[in-house]
């Protein structure tokens, strides 16, 4: 613990300040250091946590942010009349032309849903401090 | 010659250096030097002793998975009590000792009625245990501001804030605290009136 003050001025000599400046250490008990040791044997004597398989996931996501892609082109190029062929009608979009549409949706939801779920652990973890 | 800091230094790198070759044994060291100050750290965010002692473990436990990621330009206590510090934020969250608001917190004895030195403990520890009560970003400032004894810096690099935040936080939860204990600066002011009356210091 860091014994000197640096800042003498922020002691305002109030009696809060005396009072909680004030206070009778505690000694720790017997037992503890003991404890302590006990849990980071038993931490060293687990195996390593598993890391997250990277190089096997990354392909897979690749091909996932591919079809997301190739998902959101089909859909622009469906959806959007081109531009000679503009008009003031509602584009009519065919029941066979949404099915695939409803599944990028889906896809898209799904990977929005993991990213949100891996930045939260990540984030999580980081304040627990594990990361 | 060198200091008691810098001897404590010394042996924590070196303590470090050991466990991270996989030498277990050597954070026996680090916990023999730190476990009072990280005790009575916990013990000024709960205020109960058992939960003090399973939050500092706790800490020690994070700080040995996490030992390699102490970068050697800050000195080990620092790292040691800020991420103590998140540890016990994150374990109080999940867990509340203490459920109590400032204005619910019990008013210390009126100084008519305060004979003995009990009484003057009991409010004493009224007052600390009000600190529990404050809103949390008021709280924190003032735990390890006393726990660093009134060391504004070390007290920033602790919490990772600037200065300046932390003054302004601790400025406002003082505040807070007079407001919630009148009585206390009440008896503060008639203590130094009288000792200007008899001519001795307060």
């Amino acid at each position: 613990m860091n014994r000197t003050k640096t800042n003498p001025i922020e002691a305002t000599n109030t009696e809060i300040d005396r009072i909680l400046a004030t206070e009778q250490p505690l000694v720790p008990t017997s037992g503890f250091l003991a404890s302590v040791m006990e849990r980071v044997r038993e931490e060293a004597a687990a195996p390593a946590p598993i890391p997250f398989p990277w190089k096997r996931a990354l392909p897979g996501m690749v091909v996932a942010a591919g079809i997301l892609g190739a998902g959101a082109f089909e859909f622009a190029r469906h959806a959007l009349p081109p531009a000679g062929e503009l008009t003031l009608a509602v584009p009519q979009i065919s029941v066979v032309a949404l099915r695939p549409l409803e599944q990028v949706g889906w896809v898209a939801l799904a990977l929005g849903a993991s990213l949100f779920s891996w930045k939260l652990s990540k984030r999580l973890a980081g304040r627990s401090g594990l990361l | 010659m060198q200091t008691a800091s810098q001897r404590t230094a010394g042996e924590d790198l070196a303590d470090v250096e050991r466990v991270l070759r996989g030498e277990t044994a050597a954070f026996e060291g680090i916990v023999r030097r730190w476990q009072g100050p990280l005790i009575n750290m916990a013990w000024r965010y709960c205020r109960d002793r058992g939960r003090a002692e399973e939050l500092a473990q706790e800490a020690f436990v994070r700080a040995w998975r996490g030992l390699a990621q102490w970068r050697r330009e800050g000195s080990f206590s620092t790292w040691l009590f800020a991420l103590a510090a998140n540890v016990f934020r994150s374990e109080l969250k999940r867990f509340p000792t203490v459920d109590l608001r400032l204005d619910e917190a019990p008013e210390p004895a009126a100084p008519a009625t305060q004979h003995s030195a009990l009484t003057r403990q009991q409010s004493s520890e009224t007052v600390r245990r009000a600190v529990l009560a404050l809103p949390a970003r008021y709280r924190e400032p003032v735990i390890l501001f006393y726990f660093h004894e009134m060391d504004v810096t070390a007290a920033a690099r602790t919490m990772g804030m600037p200065e300046g935040t932390l003054k302004a936080r601790l400025s406002r939860a003082r505040a807070l605290l007079r407001s919630r204990f009148p009585h206390l600066e009440d008896r503060h002011a008639a203590v130094e009136l009288g000792a200007l009356g008899t001519g001795k210091e307060a």
